[in-house]
């Protein structure tokens, strides 16, 4: 690879400038899969967090938990195993004044989902209108002990712990008791999640039973958001793939004669096409790196009202593909490179 | 000891009324210790006749046999190798690698071959070819005739058993054209060497060991 890292080291303004495309539309891609991520985490996490394999719902609620309201004999007919859930949607307020929509949501201390919960700070107790609460409060400046006043309502719920990753639809989670939530939502069980999935037959008419990943995908604006993020996403890689490509052509085009010549002294088409290939995977690779390093340096700098993630999956699924595109990119150079005939170089 | 044979060549482009033909049924023979000189006008077929010799291109009809064996006949693989190993090329124009310096042209032709002969060797050829003090310029700091003596001392560099030289003494004046083509010549007769000069320079004539004309495709021995 001595020729390839000789012609970029000589020619580092024109080396340097594809660099920085690489970067710039590297940078995008990282910071959009960040917040690709983060939005859905915002929206999913709780339900991440709870480790279930299915839902019931109402059959007529379209996958919402909102819409979904369970009669007594249709829970009472599903297995005992299961966590009957109540969710409630409103504004809570502390007595000093801060506010925060938040989503209730009510269910049984003894159940697989209240047992998994982890606590960052205080304990896990629901009992005596007290809740368990997503640690978004406590950064949001509500402590231990607090007192929620619920909106429109007389019911205060005591702070009594902090829990991570529980936001359901982009808003914060309260976890409070079956007796706690009753007065808001008249007693109405939205829907009962299961830690496995249930045969048919345990279903009851008029229920539906869905897959986690299924009830993700139909939480409001969940998936418009997240394919909208795809569609860019793909476009960043196409722009990738179409940017490599015109570059590397451009130079391969400007330096024909002398690959003419290179090939008249016998140096093969498989080494010329190394050679190509090895200045596109290096100027992706040192393009993503700068990418991935000003991407983490920006999601630790950004307010965090900004829901970004850049993790470790992503990075390396992006950096991948980035270099993947890179190496696909060069294939039309490549074609130049193989068809490039020494004879018509030295003429006639 | 090698040898370089044209039998019966003829190269044609073109067809129909563009066809044009470039050599016509040329029978040329070169073996080791020779330097010949094939001289010609402008358009007359010289480097067509040169790039053949060199592999590059194929004659429409006829063979060209180095060492007795087919050029056409190998693959492509075969004639890359063929020419690393074998000839070595002096072109006109575009003949050192611009982003190289003169030591890392050598150092490229050491990397193609899996060989490390750089310091001794380049030494003594840049040496004799007055180009030392240039090791670490680049081509485009080079004159012209510097840039010539170099590609010189590359095509010399592998100690091809065929130089092929298309035109070597062009951008130089008499005093280095003539000591070029005395080192060409010493090569040829100390080490063995054919070395093929095309030129339409008449000044090196009186010193090759044979002298063909190329008019109009067609060629003959004039010296």
């Amino acid at each position: 690879m001595f020729l390839a890292i000789k012609e970029m080291l000589h020619e580092k303004l024109r080396y340097s400038l594809i660099v920085a495309l690489i970067f710039l539309v590297s940078y995008l891609l990282i910071i959009l899969t960040g917040l690709a991520t983060g939005l859905a985490n915002l929206n999913k996490a709780a339900i991440n967090e709870w480790d279930a394999s299915s839902i019931v719902l109402n059959s007529d609620s379209e996958g919402r938990l909102q819409q979904s309201f369970l009669s007594q004999d249709e829970v009472a007919s599903l297995p005992n195993n299961g966590t009957r859930i109540s969710q409630y949607s409103t504004l809570v307020k502390s007595e000093n004044g801060l506010k925060e929509n938040t989503q209730l949501v009510g269910l049984d201390s003894k159940s697989f989902i209240f047992k998994k919960l982890k606590i960052t700070s205080g304990s896990k107790n629901i009992r005596n209108n007290a809740g368990v609460v997503s640690d978004k409060f406590k950064s949001d400046g509500f402590k231990i002990g607090d007192h929620l006043l619920v909106a429109n309502s007389s019911l205060r719920i005591k702070i009594t712990g902090f829990t991570p990753r529980a936001t359901l639809s982009a808003l914060p989670v309260v976890y409070i008791s079956p007796d706690t939530i009753q007065p808001l939502n008249k007693g109405v069980t939205n829907a009962v999640v299961f830690k496995n999935k249930l045969e048919n037959s345990k279903i009851p008419k008029g229920t539906n039973q869905l897959s986690i990943s299924s009830f993700i995908k139909k939480l409001p604006g969940y998936s418009a958001q997240q394919l909208t993020f795809d569609f860019m996403i793909a476009f960043l890689y196409i722009i990738i793939l179409i940017v490599i490509s015109i570059f590397l052509y451009i130079l391969t085009v400007q330096k024909l004669p002398n690959l003419g010549v290179l090939k008249a002294q016998g140096v093969s088409t498989q080494y010329l096409i190394l050679s190509t290939l090895f200045q596109s995977f290096i100027i992706s690779v040192i393009g993503v790196i700068i990418a991935i390093i000003l991407g983490e340096i920006t999601a630790i700098t950004l307010p965090s009202e900004v829901p970004i993630v850049i993790d470790k999956s992503n990075i390396i699924v992006t950096g991948i593909g980035i270099i993947i595109m890179s190496l696909l990119g060069a294939l039309i150079p490549i074609r130049q490179i193989a068809k490039v005939d020494p004879y018509k170089i030295i003429g006639g | 000891m090698s040898n370089l044979i044209f039998e019966s060549v003829t190269k044609v482009f073109g067809e129909g009324s563009s066809k044009y033909v470039a050599l016509e049924n040329i029978n040329f023979k070169a073996e080791s210790g020779q330097l010949i000189l094939v001289v010609g006008p402008s358009g007359s077929g010289k480097t067509t006749f040169l790039t053949i010799a060199g592999g590059l291109q194929t004659p429409t009809e006829g063979d060209v046999k180095i060492n007795d064996s087919t050029i056409k006949s190998l693959s492509e693989k075969q004639q890359t190798k063929l020419r690393l190993e074998k000839i070595g090329f002096v072109l006109q124009s575009y003949n050192l690698v611009p982003f190289l310096t003169v030591e890392e042209q050598f150092k490229l032709v050491d990397k193609l071959k899996k060989q490390n002969l750089t310091e001794q060797k380049m030494h003594e050829l840049l040496s004799d070819l007055g180009l030392l003090e240039l090791l670490k310029k680049y081509p485009n700091q080079l004159s012209g005739g510097q840039k010539q003596r170099v590609a010189i001392a590359r095509a010399l560099y592998t100690d091809p058993d065929y130089i092929l030289a298309d035109e070597p003494t062009a951008a130089l004046d008499t005093d280095r054209s003539m000591k070029v083509i005395e080192l060409l010549r010493d090569l040829a007769h100390k080490r063995n060497k054919i070395i093929i000069v095309v030129t339409h320079d008449l000044r090196l004539k009186n010193t090759a060991d044979k002298v063909y004309q190329i008019i109009d495709g067609k060629m003959q021995m004039i010296n």
